[in-house]
């Protein structure tokens, strides 16, 4: 087996982890995801966490601000990698943190986590750049197809990465679905990883090109239909970190501080305690650090032996 | 000169073109003179204007009386600071060093233009200070928008001697110059004249060693800013040799983290500069641009990765690739790639053996080179990527490519063969085969100039040719090399391979061959649905292809490409597929295939290989001429092998991949199969599959959900289809999340049929879930319907035998064997009985009778 809080430490510092290490990873994390279901059930107290996007260590700030996976349980509603730096080793990180502790972490899909996307906004050039292929990529790719599509706190509270689908509005439908491929172009799956809130009186076409927009109309007809009170999702960059909307039938929570590193915006993640209630802890982008406490400016690293 | 530490004001440089243009005196031009008094505009006459130069030094605007013209209306001097102001078409408008304001209101804008043109010629060469301005009323009526025509530029000190003060000031006069094109230009034309970038490096280096971080940190925003103009020419000059180092240093401090550096030196310094040259280089312009591409991308990847906007970034991927395409050009021309291909020549082989490690390490590095070649080539013209590939293909590629997989045991390096493999794959499929074929129809047209048929004569010589090679190669290595990296690549190579719509929409390379072609060349990799990436911004581009195998039934070789298309799916089916599918071909059959024989017992222990060949099983029935897999599909008992491995001791992946296969298969609708996996009994072991999870909330589960819901919803849009044609399925889908196109007339009575055969057969185990709504709905279903059942068996078997057997005693097992038999000679007379079809024309006559020719000699 491996030594997985060797692998941990490692990743914490942005060292390089060898391909056959990331492949055992990956395939021991099927193993444990493939366990789950598409709306999968979790307890309070729980943290929830919103979009990282490969910005390890304000990953970092997170588990350090909000106490620890050692401590405390996590969900992530997904969107682990794209835009950072370090994606390979945010997302990694997470699937250690949950093989090690697979009832404090639970991981769902977001929109970044596909083939399509990933090779466009910049996960596929990390993975090469890191190890001159993309066997990697490929490897994490197959992971994504077995996340989860969904969480549900305590039959509670609803959590999804970005929102509502018109075909299926019930929790029980939304298990009928075959998770494990490609996000599709349209359809329950797709809207479900891609939709997002807005102020509209009913479905309506979203200007990502994927998805729908839902209005307070859908939310509440969710909320009632699914006997549940609140839907957590991310996906939206919102500058506060969190914001709650439809009477407070729907949040978004946001994780990423200083979204790609320009963007100015603090970040949040929302505790719910046993009797449901909700703490919001915001923290801001901060300087990164290596191993021995050094300052280090988050870059890309650069290609590989150029040959030529 | 100015002194050290104020802008410069200078006369910006002569304009030879605005010099020969307006002579001494412009051409009169019609004009009212109007001059302001007590806030009138007072019209004070209409006259001819011209522009006059004295002694090349003073410069007027006269205007003379159109009635008297030796009378004088206006003669106003362009001096001191005067702003001249063009408003709209026809209106010139200033305030003179008298205070006075006057307008010329010109007869036409052609006019106006010659006149402003004097403007300009006089600011840049004689009165440097007048500046003239545009105003026009902006697009939506409200206000008004200026632009400056010429003016005086007030730029940064060039002064050897920076400091604080100087370097604060040149950022702001940077800043503010980027407000109007004029002042932009005439910068950016300052900083490609002047050494001004060298008085920074200079200065930095000062500021570094006398650690003045006030200085350090303004150069880096200085030269972030120079980035900002976005400027081929000032980028192009910031990374030559003698500046590279000071500017990427100066990049290494950056305001937004105060405390830290960067160590872009460092790294440029180690590794930039220093290529490795596998071969050595001849042409030092060629090294040049190298070095320029590589440090355009390192600037773009690593130094200013945080910083560059959409405009930034798109600049200097478009310079890279410019040097990219000019890098690939030169490698073609010269005896690089034939020194470098030569290195794979076995008889070249040294005999000492440490030279021989080195030739070892050095034939490793040439693919290494080769593959990140090719990869450059990547984001080059359509054009220009064809015609390296053909290069390197015509220069003895598979040289390389054999030497990588049968000599090379680095899986590295053969992940990067394969890669280099993919991508001219998937940039055009038939490309390899072509220029094969091109040059045995070269060497045929010498021995047989006159024979115009001779390429009609070489299918076979074709059918043993590259492609073929590449397959079975790709198909031995996916079966004997462990590596999952190199798996991965190799199935995606296979699928390019097989995928029929990059082969029959191609014709690109059968166009050099035999000078016409049927089809537009495609750009290739865009059209494959499983690789299409082409996304932009986060939205997603629908680009789904259905590839019906209808279409491939009835269509008719009318071109050379098609009916090699069909003899190559032919061969694949004949000659590789066998191998290919190896590890799911029953026992009994297999025992031909002495050759691999003995990788078959390890690899059907292998997990993550069978999970491959699975989807591979999907692919291939999906996405080939439907008649052509299925019988390779049933004939080999394929379906059976899958269908084992799901009640198998298997990893539950792979279970859940052979869920998905026959799945996807159910959904192809068709009756054969259909038939062939209600009478094999082949659903038991997802029941079984079923019962297992019945209560679990997981992924197999959700899947064997998802397999009841197909079914159920092709039921029900069967039943209400009677009533309502145009209710919808919906839930049904292949592998690739597509909808999946049905035939409405017999594939609701095919679902009926199955829903009715599931219930009766594993009804206990469906009446545990019956939680599940629709599955509550199958049983329903299932229990009522007779009718229709016994119509669907008469009009579509007439009768047959096997599907009586179905219906009748719900498939006991030892029948099994015994309908096997008869199914399989069924599919056999099922192919003959197309000769009788009207649409089956000559040709495809001929290639069926090439396919069973070929078959029998398997």
């Amino acid at each position: 087996m491996m030594d997985l809080d060797k692998i941990i430490a490692s990743l914490r510092d942005g060292k390089h982890i060898p391909e056959e290490t990331v492949f055992r990873l990956c395939l021991n994390s099927q193993e444990l995801l493939m366990n789950e279901g598409n709306v999968t059930q979790v307890d309070t107290p729980v943290t929830i966490c919103g979009d990282i996007h490969g910005q390890l260590h304000d990953l970092l700030t997170l588990f350090e601000k909000s106490g620890g996976v050692e401590k405390t349980r996590y969900i992530f509603l997904g969107d682990f990698v794209d835009r950072g730096f370090y994606s390979l080793e945010s997302f990694l990180l997470l699937l250690c943190y949950k093989l090690r502790y697979p009832d404090r972490i639970t991981l769902i899909r977001g929109n970044h986590e596909t083939r399509q996307i990933t090779k466009v906004y910049g996960f596929y050039d990390e993975v090469v750049r890191k190890y001159g292929n993309s066997n990697v990529w490929r490897y994490c790719c197959e992971v994504f197809d077995y996340l989860s599509l969904g969480a549900i706190i305590n039959n509670s509270i609803f959590c999804v990465h970005g929102g509502l689908s018109p075909d299926m509005t019930t929790v029980d439908e939304i298990r009928t679905i075959d998770r494990k491929q490609e996000v599709p172009h349209e359809g329950a799956m797709c809207d479900l990883l891609w939709s997002d809130p807005e102020d509209v009186d009913t479905w309506s076409l979203s200007p990502r090109g994927a998805g729908f927009l839902f209005g307070k109309r859908e939310v509440d007809q969710f909320l009632e239909k699914n006997n549940v009170e609140l839907i957590a999702r991310a996906h939206q960059l919102v500058m506060e970190g969190y914001k709650e909307m439809f009477d407070g039938g729907l949040v978004t929570v946001w994780s990423a501080p200083n979204y790609c590193y320009r963007c100015g915006n603090v970040a949040a993640v929302l505790k719910i305690d046993d009797d449901l209630n909700r703490e919001y802890t915001i923290f801001e982008a901060v300087q990164a650090q290596n191993e021995v406490g050094n300052a280090i400016i988050p870059t890309k690293k650069s290609q590989m032996d150029y040959f030529l | 000169m100015s002194l050290p530490g104020t802008p410069t004001t200078s006369p910006t440089p002569m304009d030879e073109d605005t010099e020969q243009a307006v002579s001494v005196n412009t051409e009169p031009k019609r004009v009212k003179v109007y001059i302001l008094e007590n806030n009138e505009w007072k019209d004070t006459g209409t006259g001819f204007c011209i522009g006059e130069v004295d002694e090349g030094k003073f410069a007027y605007l006269v205007v003379s009386d159109e009635d008297s013209p030796t009378e004088t209306l206006l003669k106003s001097k362009l001096e001191g600071n005067i702003e001249y102001q063009r408003q709209e078409e026809t209106l010139i408008v200033w305030k003179d060093l008298g205070g006075k304001d006057i307008a010329l209101s010109f007869e036409e804008s052609m006019g106006c233009d010659t006149l402003c043109e004097f403007i300009v010629h006089v600011q840049r060469n004689i009165e440097s200070n007048i500046s003239l301005v545009t105003v026009k009323s902006s697009d939506n009526g409200l206000g008004s928008v200026h632009d400056i025509i010429t003016g005086p530029v007030t730029l940064p000190s060039n002064d050897q001697q920076q400091n604080s003060q100087t370097l604060l000031e040149a950022l702001k006069i940077l800043n503010e110059n980027t407000s109007f094109d004029f002042l932009k230009n005439e910068t950016i034309e300052f900083i490609l004249q002047s050494n001004y970038i060298d008085t920074l490096i200079s200065h930095f280096h000062k500021a570094e060693e006398e650690k003045i971080p006030k200085d350090l940190f303004l150069l880096s925003n200085i030269i972030k800013t120079l980035i900002l103009y976005n400027k081929r020419d000032i980028l192009e000059s910031m990374v030559e040799d003698d500046r590279i180092m000071g500017i990427v240093g100066i990049l290494e401090y950056d305001t937004e983290y105060p405390t830290s550096k960067a160590n872009h030196r460092k790294y440029l310094g180690s590794k930039g500069p220093n290529f490795k040259e596998v071969i050595p280089l001849e042409n030092e312009d060629l090294k040049i641009i190298m070095k320029k591409c590589f440090r355009l991308q390192f600037l773009k990847d690593v130094v200013l990765v945080r910083f560059l906007d959409d405009h930034n970034f798109n600049l200097i991927s478009e310079i890279v690739m410019d040097l990219e395409t000019c890098i690939i050009d030169f490698l073609q021309v010269g005896t690089f790639l034939d020194r470098l291909i030569e290195l794979y020549d076995t008889k070249t082989l040294p005999e000492s053996s440490s030279e021989k490690e080195k030739f070892v390490q050095k034939r490793k590095d040439g693919i290494r080179l080769l593959q990140q070649c090719v990869q450059m080539s990547i984001n080059l013209d359509a054009v220009d990527r064809s015609k390296f590939y053909k290069t390197l293909v015509r220069k003895g590629l598979f040289k390389v490519l054999d030497y990588a997989f049968h000599m090379e045991t680095d899986s590295n390096v053969r992940i990067l063969a394969t890669d280099t493999i993919i991508t001219i794959i998937e940039h055009d499929i038939l490309l390899i085969h072509n220029v094969q074929n091109e040059d045995s129809f070269k060497r045929q047209h010498k021995s047989a100039p006159d024979d115009k048929s001779s390429h009609r004569k070489y299918p076979q010589d074709y059918s043993s040719s590259t492609d073929s090679k590449l397959l079975l190669i790709l198909s031995t290595i996916l079966l004997s090399d462990r590596s999952p990296g190199l798996r991965e690549q190799v199935v995606q190579a296979l699928n390019t391979l097989l995928h029929p719509e990059g082969c029959v929409g191609n014709g690109e390379g059968s166009y050099d061959l035999m000078g016409r072609s049927n089809y537009e060349a495609k750009n290739t990799s865009e059209d494959f649905p499983s690789f299409s990436y082409g996304l932009n911004s986060d939205s997603i581009n629908l680009n789904n292809y259905h590839y019906s195998s209808d279409e491939m039934n009835n269509l008719e070789p009318e071109s050379e490409s098609e009916f090699q298309v069909m003899e190559y799916f032919a061969n694949f089916y004949n000659k590789i597929a066998p191998i290919l599918f190896g590890p799911l071909i029953k026992k009994d059959i297999t025992t031909e295939m002495a050759e691999i024989d003995g990788q078959i017992e390890k690899v059907t222990k292998d997990d993550l290989l069978l999970i491959h060949l699975v989807k591979l099983v999907s692919f291939v029935c999906t996405e080939h001429d439907r008649v052509l897999s299925r019988r390779f599909i049933l004939e080999n008992g394929i379906l059976d092998s899958v269908s084992k491995l799901i009640g198998g001791n298997h990893m539950m992946q792979l279970r859940l991949t052979a869920v998905r296969c026959i799945k996807n298969l159910m959904c192809l609708d068709d009756k054969y199969y259909h038939r062939y996996m209600i009478s094999k009994n082949l659903y038991a072991p997802v029941f079984k599959l079923f019962q297992e999870n019945i209560d679990k909330n997981n992924l197999a589960n959700s899947c064997i959900q998802d397999f009841f819901r197909i079914i159920i919803t092709e039921c029900r849009a069967y039943q209400s289809d009677g009533h309502n044609r145009k209710e919808k399925t919906n839930g049904s889908y292949d592998g690739n999340g597509n909808d999946v196109k049905t035939n409405v007339n017999n594939n609701r009575t095919n679902f009926t049929i199955l829903n009715k055969y599931l219930v009766q057969t594993y009804g206990d185990v469906l009446r545990k879930a019956t939680d599940i709504p629709f599955i509550q709905d199958m049983l329903e279903t299932g229990e009522e319907n007779q009718p229709d059942h016994s119509s669907f068996e008469n009009s579509i078997e007439g009768g047959n035998d096997i599907s009586v057997n179905m219906s009748t005693d719900g498939f006991a097992s030892n029948h099994l064997e015994d309908i096997d038999i008869k199914n399989v000679k069924r599919l056999h007379s099922e192919i003959e009985h197309f000769e009788n079809d009207p649409h089956y024309s000559g040709d495809q006559l001929a290639f069926k009778k090439s396919v069973d020719q070929m078959n029998a000699s398997t």
